[in-house]
């Protein structure tokens, strides 16, 4: 871990210091474990003191999180929201659900593994997660942002044809996406 | 009486289609089981003659061992409060879809009860001006809600599952707890 610090230039070391209590997110509420979302966001819990808060466009939000189960259909949908949002970015699996498909894992319609499909950052475990545990996970994703380790986004633009691969498999056909992922990449020179 | 309302309903509608079979199956709760040919007609009557304004759902029951489909149409009457569930029996065609009149001219919310038939076990409604895809929308396997599909068997071949085979599941597996 030494050796990637010392890799980072001192501007991406104080853009991460600060970046790290400057996080919006995005919450995709498509399954139950939203319902824990609106005590992490207010009063009781309150996440705002980590520097974390709602935002409701994919292109200025820091933070996907996936609020548990996406059915193929809505899959799409967070594909093409993925994509449009600037890096860095973090998406955080919410739920059992978004890991290996949780009490949905013999359904027809629902995805089983989340990172198959766009990189995840972290997971949090649980169905439903509690927002002790959504608190802990930010934590987690401030700790890694500020040691220069949540660089999972880049790794879509590295590995876009096994995304890919697995996105056509799970839609049958290829999508129609708004964005030029490999021209996105040599841009990040990735 | 018992069931005075109920059975005064029955009484007239029984009249006019005397091979409807009616039971009362609890208050305010009636089944009639009618030959298929007469679901249109019933609704017309439901509709403009007995008040009946509310059309609640239409569902489909799968009796794969009969060969056959159930749909059930359950109509809603506001002023007696009273439900009347009209059961038809149609066949089920093992490839390709089966056949139905459409009732969406008379209620236009039928069209989402029928599309959404369609999608999910393969019934479609003659006459109906729209059989779009409703939820499923890329969906290309068979009707799902079929009783013929396996949803698991598909989940299983069609999904990648993470590999997750910890100390302690073994541990307990070992132990005998848990199943399989
Ligand atoms: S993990 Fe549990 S709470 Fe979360 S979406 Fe899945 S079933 Fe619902």
């Amino acid at each position: 871990m030494d050796e990637k610090l010392t890799q980072r230039s001192v501007w991406e070391k104080i853009a991460a210091k600060l970046s790290k209590r400057s996080l919006w997110m995005l919450h995709y509420c498509t399954g139950c474990g939203a319902i824990e979302l609106p005590p992490t966001m207010t009063a009781r819990f309150d996440m705002e003191r980590f520097g974390i808060n709602p935002m409701v466009t994919p292109r200025q939000a820091d933070i996907l999180l996936i609020t548990g189960y996406l059915s193929v259909k809505t899959l799409k949908r967070v594909v093409l929201t993925y994509e449009q949002m600037q890096a860095p970015k973090y998406v955080v699996g919410f739920g059992s659900c978004t890991i290996n498909g949780g009490m949905y894992w013999n359904s027809y319609a629902t995805m089983k593994s989340l990172d198959r499909y766009i990189p995840v950052e972290t997971y949090i475990a649980g169905c439903m997660p509690r927002p002790e545990a959504i608190i802990h996970s930010f934590n987690e994703l401030i700790a890694k942002i500020d040691r220069g380790e949540a660089n999972s986004w880049k790794d879509y633009y590295k590995n876009y044809d096994f995304y890919r691969k697995n996105q056509e498999h799970t839609f049958e056909g290829p999508i129609e996406t708004y964005n030029d992922i490999k021209a996105d990449a040599a841009l990040f020179r990735i | 009486m018992e069931y005075a309302k109920e059975n005064s309903i029955i009484e007239m509608m029984q009249t006019e289609f005397p091979e409807a079979h009616f039971t009362v199956k609890k208050e305010r709760r009636i089944e009639v089981k009618m030959p298929s040919g007469r679901l249109y007609d019933f609704a017309v009557r439901m509709q403009k003659k007995w008040n009946f304004l509310h059309l609640s759902a239409i569902s489909c029951v799968d009796w794969i061992d009969d060969g056959e489909f159930e749909l059930v149409y359950h109509f809603w009457n506001y002023d007696e409060k009273v439900l009347v569930m009209a059961k038809i029996r149609i066949p089920r065609e093992e490839e390709g879809d089966s056949h139905f009149e459409t009732i969406s001219n008379l209620w236009q919310p039928a069209k989402f009860f029928e599309r959404d038939i369609h999608e999910m076990f393969g019934v479609y409604f003659d006459g109906s001006e729209d059989m779009e895809r409703f939820i499923l929308t890329d969906w290309t396997g068979p009707p799902p809600m079929r009783k013929d599909f396996i949803t698991r068997e598909f989940a299983l071949n069609f999904y990648h599952y993470r590999e997750y085979e910890p100390q302690w599941l073994k541990d307990m597996m070992a132990a005998g707890e848990g199943n399989e």
